[in-house]
């Protein structure tokens, strides 16, 4: 479990991992990588909104699941669906109704339009100071642009973001890419959280923060 | 655009005593090209153009339209409105990378012309950073610490990943500014597209 107090300014994680780690320095980056059902996109919310955490102001974009299955996976956790503290960029292409918290974009292929409804949203929150960004996920967003692209928009993104001293953590399915992209694609971030499953165990590893170990650490559900 | 020039710039204003002007404080540095209305500016326009800069109010279509016309082409171009009232509109959601307000001056209309090569350039680096990246993976496939240690072409490839990494990471605080963020986004589109509809 998390030990030891979580620093000021820093974004607190609380029991979010199976770590050593209380919290994460603003600006940094994070890539969640695990199989199909591995519990990947639960752990991007945990690590949006860790339970018993004040809470920070959230941006999800989202090529993979629409807004509205983000919104009920926030709601359930107790997080209040309010514009002025929680929005969604969708980018699914998926209609829906005309609402506040959530900006759409056609397709995930425009990234520039992705990338214009990233800067309303924070806009129209006030551009605060603090701000936990998810992105679900690199592996749909791979379906309708090239790996050059992709590449491109997420440097791009995640580097946008750590000048504003925001947390950003994206999720990846590495078995459904070739290896040579995920290590390329790895090198933008500042730490990866790796989820396997062995013998019906879920496990977890974290690289890159230097003070915790890479070792691979039950994870049970 | 070639390392060895400037860069061309394309200047649209039905007022040829501006577009004098503006050729005067730019032709020293980068080509230049005219045009005194929206139809013209599209008859100019070719992917050796690389920055427009183009007057809101024009007879004709107006600055607006030619600028929508130019993305639907997919010109990989940065677009600068030049206007005489601050835009109480959005210029990002519109589409224009930035804008000039009229009257100009020299250093101004120089530091935004300039601002907008270096965002295609970090739009360039960010392309070329990924593919480094890309042959440095093959490289290591299959190989040891020591035997990439002693591959040349792996660590003259890392120091020019390293290179580029300090580059890239000196252009991030500028990104926090909207308008600098969505046109490098939008100068990563228009590059993949050209080249897709090179192809």
């Amino acid at each position: 479990m998390a030990e030891g107090d979580a620093r000021a300014d820093c974004y607190p994680l609380a029991d979010a991992l199976p770590v050593d780690l209380a919290d994460l320095d603003p600006g940094t980056n994070v890539l969640v990588s695990g199989p199909s059902m591995s519990g990947k996109r639960q752990l991007v919310f945990d690590l949006l909104a860790p339970t018993g955490v004040t809470a920070d102001p959230v941006i999800v974009m989202t090529t993979d699941d629409p807004a509205s299955r983000i919104r009920t996976g926030f709601e359930d956790r107790g997080v209040r669906f309010d514009p002025t503290t929680f929005r969604v960029v969708d980018a699914t292409g998926a209609p829906g109704d005309s609402e506040p918290a959530v900006h759409r974009v056609s397709s995930p292929a425009d990234l520039t339009r992705t990338g214009v409804a990233f800067t309303q949203a924070v806009d129209e929150m006030g551009t605060p100071d603090r701000l936990r960004l998810g992105f679900v996920s690199i592996s749909t967003l791979l379906q309708y642009v090239d790996a050059e692209r992709a590449f491109s928009f997420l440097h791009v993104l995640s580097r946008r973001t750590s000048a504003a001293g925001y947390l950003g953590v994206y999720s990846i399915d590495p078995t459904t890419h070739e290896d040579r992209f995920v290590n390329v694609v790895t090198s933008i971030f500042d730490a990866a959280i790796e989820i396997r499953e062995r013998d019906g165990d879920r496990e977890l590893r974290v690289r890159g923060p230097s003070d915790v170990p890479p070792e691979w650490t039950p994870f049970p559900y | 655009m070639t390392a060895s020039e400037g860069g061309t710039v394309l200047i649209v204003d039905d007022d040829r005593e501006v577009v004098r002007t503006y050729r005067r404080y730019l032709d020293e540095t980068y080509t230049i090209r005219e045009a005194y209305g929206g139809e013209a500016a599209l008859d100019e326009l070719d992917d050796d153009v690389d920055v427009v800069l183009l007057d809101r109010l024009m007879p004709g279509p107006s600055g607006r339209e030619v600028l929508d016309r130019i993305r639907e082409d997919g010109y990989d171009v940065r677009v600068a409105m030049v206007t005489a009232i601050d835009p109480d509109f959005d210029i990002v959601d519109m589409g224009f990378d930035d804008y000039v307000t009229k009257p100009t001056t020299r250093d101004e209309l120089r530091r935004t012309v300039a601002s907008l090569l270096e965002l295609d350039q970090h739009a360039v680096d960010v392309r070329q950073y990924h593919s480094l990246l890309v042959k440095a993976a093959a490289l290591r496939e299959g190989k040891s610490t020591y035997e990439l240690d002693e591959n040349r072409a792996y660590t003259d490839l890392e120091s020019r990943i390293s290179d580029l990494e300090a580059t890239l990471d000196d252009e991030a605080e500028r990104l926090v500014d909207d308008s600098r963020f969505v046109a490098t986004l939008r100068a990563i589109d228009t590059a993949a597209k050209r080249e897709d509809a090179d192809g």
